[in-house]
């Protein structure tokens, strides 16, 4: 029999070897793996991105630019382009930058690519949305044209990603949203966010915390070089004219009904309403997708609907309603997603 | 009336054009066109009362039984009603059916292959391994299954069970679960394969894993026994006479709720570390109260158990016993293999706190963790040669806790041996029974995988910790 | 669609041949029905068995059938299918539960068996059975359902319960405006399960020829959509009963809706109706 303390002493070390080795997502197996995929095909192809994306917006690509994107030296970035240009996939006058048909095809595919990974994460998996970018960045290098086709069926063929930009068909056809920066939209002009730029992540973050979703009405109230005021889901969101740009707008009649009712602030959602009283659904918040935004409708939770909370689980959560009829157990976190609108003092629907 | 393909093409170039016009809230529109169309049809159809009844039964049951004073003593005290009932009804059935089977079955069935002139091998192969593995499984598991799951059956029945969820909800939440985990947990204590089926009421995917994978920590019935019995015989024992039956009783009850402390830290690892992706959803309906027919339902869980326990039996452990039954017997050089195995297994199993012949035990009797207990016994006999038991490959239990306590000297058990033993009979594989429900439920080789190597590795490092420290301050 | 539209009333939408009716003529697919695991022989007649969680649907299943599939007060209780079998005057019937949904529309594989069996199986007749008392609820799977096949009959379960609660529905009014029988039962008395039968086995033998409620988009985006694509698919595809939830699924992003479009599969999918009787009359009172 081994020594009781040895014993001890070497199974906690194997343990601890373990799990330095095998831990998910930060275990040296999980980031070799990630890092074997950094090769050179996946800087090719997410230069592409990046030459496509400066082309589409009017910028002009630099060396520099794209050894950022990459994350390499200038050195290994301008071999890693001459490679291209000699692969036929990007052509070089004068030290201006452009891609070949080949090219912009390639880049289409890595963007459809990656929108399709999105919707897939958005949409099948359960993962928050700040990690949607990161992980379809991952995720987007290692399907052939095919088996990114397949992905598309799979979800059923999805016109636009959930950050509001259009997936490119299998063909190569990319609608723009046609969208103008918010900034340029004109002071008290409605408009439609129809895109929010999902680059850099810290940008991106911030304007998911701000509460902006694709599709949201807004309206300018005022902007002047330090700032840009403006209404949206019912609230008052002030950004700095940097951060406004990511936002993509298109100017649009909204309708009346929408201007008077925006998914109401924040106070106003399932999880405030008292036991025992009735309030009206006004939506689902944006950021509720997938799965559970179609088990909401599938259980009646439309807008108009009339929900009345009927009692809370003796542990506080989660809560009971009455939905057309039919007793059902909401989770508190759930009850946030939906807005409503609370009971008229004078008793009106 | 052909099927033109260029037509058929034009549909989905057609289609595909569209859905970039109708937009993206496309599903949330239709199905608002069709909630408004049943309202409407619903208004002009249905007529209410004109007030509210001022006595609402379902509500007023719902208020005290989800209520913050009642809510949970009730449950409580309902559960252990079940259990008892469960513990205390399946006794007699099986001694009764262990007579029948055992006790008399054997020696008849041995009459008739001497009238007929079976070779002793043949007899032996067939009676003592097959027949008794089988037997035994059915007089354990049956009873207690056809009484714990008609009483469960009326419960969920009358609607009482979607409101334990609704009350426990909150504390599987916070370890990534889904309330309605607490009841396959509980048909869990019954039998781990019936809770694992019975996760199909969780409808989103990662709370329905991980419910599949921790089932296996709810202490089936087929390993009651076996805590009970090591209980009884070695922390009974370490107490005065009065006060044994409590404390091995408490000791007991110790592991299940060790057990089901496991579930939840395991299911809290599970949904942050290798769930983190998977779909996750809740939705609970608390369906209205219905009186349960009572006598339909207990005739219908009865015949279903049956024919279960009866077909599990026979495709599991029959095959179990025959395996038994021929380790014992096929000797090599005048060795048995069943010492051979036991001897290559004694290093790992002295090294977790336990033994070769438990270990052996386990690796046999993983189709039903019934058969470990008189396994271990019948090993323990061959090993040691006392004389016990009614012959190599036949399974038997010992009379009373002193003839228990004599053969589990003869072969070195000590109380560290005991404890492990217990701890291992709750954290190691489950059953094949289950892990083949877990593969038809789950549809997956991986999680598979996972929910049948996971707890036996939690089990390995768990005694063998135990093992050590108890070494290292117990001498 | 067809000339039956001419002759409809505008009293009532079930009409019912005062003859015996047709009774050689079943509507399913037999070679679909065998792909999803059916088999047809020895059966006249195939009755898919839909419905919402919880609302007695196994309970109306075994009533039918005599078997004795355990039935759970739990939403969601049939995963895999059962099958049973009963007869009812000469003719032999196959009764398929299919999973309990709250729609048809999502994802979910249990919605995606359920849809596929009503579209591909085109079973002769489809029970839905609704809860009376969350009425609103259930309508939402019903329409569904209403939109796929116009083979359906109404299980207005639950009567009982409702009857508890002081909640009344009328079954007729609902039959008009839904265009298909509507029968109360309360599957656990076993009332109404003869009327049930006799309902289901009228829509299979073509006595009751329904006319059922079709969903009207409120977008006109989405309307005009749909009605291009229906144009078109019933051109391609004359005599598909359900070009609307073709188009719908279409726009919905349907791959397997997709792929019957490539194949031809679609156009299998005819009605086969029982010829239409010169003497109809109106059958006012819903069974």
């Amino acid at each position: 029999m081994p020594d009781p303390l040895m014993a001890l002493s070497v199974a906690a070390g194997l343990l601890a070897l373990t799990a330095v080795f095998l831990w998910p997502e930060r275990g040296i197996w999980a980031r070799w793996q990630h890092t074997r995929h950094i090769n050179e095909r996946v800087q090719s192809e997410d230069a592409l991105k990046h030459i496509y994306k400066c082309e589409m917006k009017g910028r002009r690509p630099t060396l520099e630019s794209i050894a950022g994107v990459i994350h390499a030296n200038l050195d290994n970035t301008a071999e890693l382009l001459s490679d291209m240009e000699s692969n036929k996939l990007v052509s070089i006058l004068d030290g201006e930058i452009h891609l070949t048909p080949a090219g912009r095809e390639a880049a289409l595919h890595i963007i459809r690519a990656h929108r399709l990974w999105e919707r897939y994460l958005a949409e099948e998996t359960g993962f928050e949305e700040a990690e949607w970018h990161g992980r379809a960045e991952r995720l987007e290098h290692a399907l052939t044209p095919a088996q990114v086709d397949e992905l598309a069926n799979q979800l059923g063929n999805p016109a636009y990603d959930p950050h509001g930009d259009p997936i490119p068909t299998a063909t190569g056809q990319l609608v723009s949203h046609g969208g103008q920066p918010l900034t340029k939209l004109p002071l008290d002009t409605p408009g439609r966010i129809v895109h929010l730029e999902d680059e850099p992540a810290i940008v991106y973050a911030q304007l998911v915390a701000e509460g902006l979703y694709p599709d949201m009405p807004v309206r300018i109230i005022e902007i002047s070089d330090e700032r840009v005021r403006f209404w949206a889901n019912g609230d008052e969101h002030l950004l700095a004219p940097m951060l406004a740009a990511n936002i993509s707008v298109v100017a649009e009649p909204v309708t009346a009904q929408e201007i008077e009712e925006p998914l109401s602030p924040d106070n106003d959602t399932l999880n405030r309403l008292p036991i025992g009283q009735v309030a009206e659904v006004v939506g689902i918040a944006n950021r509720c997708r997938g799965a559970e935004r179609r088990r909401f409708m599938d259980l009646g939770i439309l807008p108009g609907t009339q929900i009345r909370a009927e009692m809370r689980s003796p542990s506080g959560d989660p809560t009971a309603y009455i939905i057309r009829d039919a007793l059902i157990a909401l989770r508190q976190e759930q009850a946030n997603m939906i807005h409503i609108r609370l009971p008229q003092p004078e008793g009106q629907r | 009336m052909t099927t033109d393909n260029l037509t058929s093409t034009d549909i989905l170039k057609t289609a595909e054009a569209l859905r970039w016009q109708i937009g993206r809230d496309f599903h949330d529109r239709l199905m608002e066109d069709i909630y408004t169309d049943a309202a409407r049809l619903a208004d002009r159809a249905v007529t209410r009362p004109d007030e509210k009844p001022r006595f609402d039964l379902d509500r007023t049951i719902d208020r005290i039984v989800t209520s913050r004073t009642w809510g949970f003593p009730l449950m409580i005290l309902l559960f252990t009603i079940v259990f008892w009932i469960t513990i205390v009804g399946a006794n007699y059935p099986s001694q009764f059916l262990s007579s029948i089977l055992i006790d008399k079955g054997v020696p008849f069935l041995h009459g008739i292959a001497n009238a007929i002139g079976l070779p002793t091998w043949l007899s032996g192969f067939v009676i003592n391994g097959m027949y008794l593995a089988t037997a035994w499984v059915v007089s354990v598991m049956l009873p207690p299954m056809a009484i714990f799951f008609p009483l469960f059956t009326l419960l969920e029945d009358f609607g009482y069970l979607p409101r334990v969820a609704f009350n426990l909800d909150n504390i599987f939440h916070k370890s990534g679960a889904h309330g309605k985990q607490a009841l396959s947990m509980m048909m869990g204590f019954g039998c781990n394969a019936a809770g694992v089926v019975a996760t199909r009421v969780i409808d989103s995917p990662r709370e329905r894993l991980i419910a599949i994978i921790t089932n296996n920590f709810a202490l089936c019935n087929g390993r009651w026994p076996t805590q009970i019995l090591i209980a009884t015989v070695f922390i009974g024992g370490l107490v005065p006479a009065y006060l044994a039956g409590i404390i091995s009783a408490l000791a007991v009850v110790g592991i299940a709720m060790l057990g089901v402390v496991l579930s939840f830290v395991v299911s809290w690892s599970l949904s942050r570390t290798v769930l983190r992706g998977e779909v996750s959803t809740f939705s609970l309906e608390l369906p209205p109260y219905r009186p349960p027919q009572v006598l339909r339902t207990i005739y219908t869980s009865l015949i279903d158990r049956t024919i279960y326990v009866l077909w599990r039996a026979i495709v599991f452990a029959l095959p179990a016993g025959a395996a038994i039954w021929l380790i014992a017997n096929i000797t090599i050089g005048g060795t048995s293999l069943a010492e051979y195995l036991v001897n290559f297994l004694n290093p790992l199993g002295i090294l977790i706190g336990l033994n070769g012949v438990i270990l052996l035990a386990y690796v046999v009797a993983i189709p039903a963790n019934e058969i470990v207990i008189p396994t271990v016994l019948m090993l323990t006999v061959l090993m040691t040669g006392v004389n016990a038991g009614a012959g190599a490959g036949v399974m038997f239990n010992a009379q009373s806790t002193s003839d228990y306590m004599s053969l589990f000297t003869a072969g070195g058990w000590t109380l560290l041996t005991a404890v492990n033993l217990m701890l291992f009979s709750l954290i190691h594989n489950p059953c094949s029974t289950t892990i083949y429900t877990i593969y038809k439920e789950t549809g997956d080789k991986k999680w598979t995988a996972v929910a049948a190597l996971l707890p036996l590795a939690m089990g390995f490092i768990v005694t063998f910790f135990v093992a050590q420290i108890w070494r290292l301050f117990a001498g | 669609m067809n000339d039956k539209k001419t002759i409809q009333s505008s009293v009532s939408n079930l009409q019912s041949p005062a003859a015996a009716g047709c009774t050689t003529c079943p509507a399913h697919n037999a070679g679909n029905l065998l792909k999803l695991g059916v088999d047809m022989t020895d059966w006249d007649y195939v009755v898919a068995l839909a419905g919402n969680p919880n609302t007695g649907k196994s309970t109306v299943f075994n009533a039918l059938t005599g078997l004795r599939q355990h039935t759970g007060n739990w939403p969601g209780k049939t995963v895999t299918r059962a099958e049973g079998g009963f007869s009812y005057g000469d003719n032999r019937f196959k009764i398929v539960d299919l999973p309990g949904t709250y729609s048809l529309l999502s994802t979910s594989l249990d919605e995606e068996v359920a849809r596929d069996f009503i579209l591909f199986g085109q079973p002769d007749v489809t029970i839905i059975v609704v809860d009376a008392t969350r009425l609103e609820r259930n309508l939402n799977l019903a329409l569904q359902v209403l939109e796929i096949t116009d083979r359906a009959v109404i299980c207005l379960n639950l009567i009982d319960e409702a009857r508890r609660h002081g909640i009344t529905v009328d079954e007729r009014r609902l039959a008009r405006d839904l265009g298909v029988p509507v029968v109360p039962t309360a599957a656990r008395q076993g009332e109404g399960l003869d009327a049930l039968l006799q309902a289901v086995s009228e829509v299979a033998t073509g006595q009751t020829v329904c006319k059922p409620h079709r969903v009207k988009s409120e977008s006109t985006a989405i309307q005009t959509a749909v009605e291009t694509l229906v144009a078109q698919i019933q051109e391609a595809f004359p005599g598909v009963p359900n070009a609307r939830w073709v188009a719908l699924r279409l726009l919905d992003g349907d791959e397997r809706l997709a792929d019957a479009i490539r194949s031809g599969e679609l156009g299998d999918l005819r009605r086969q109706e029982p010829e239409a009787k010169q003497d109809l009359v109106i059958h006012l009172e819903p069974v």
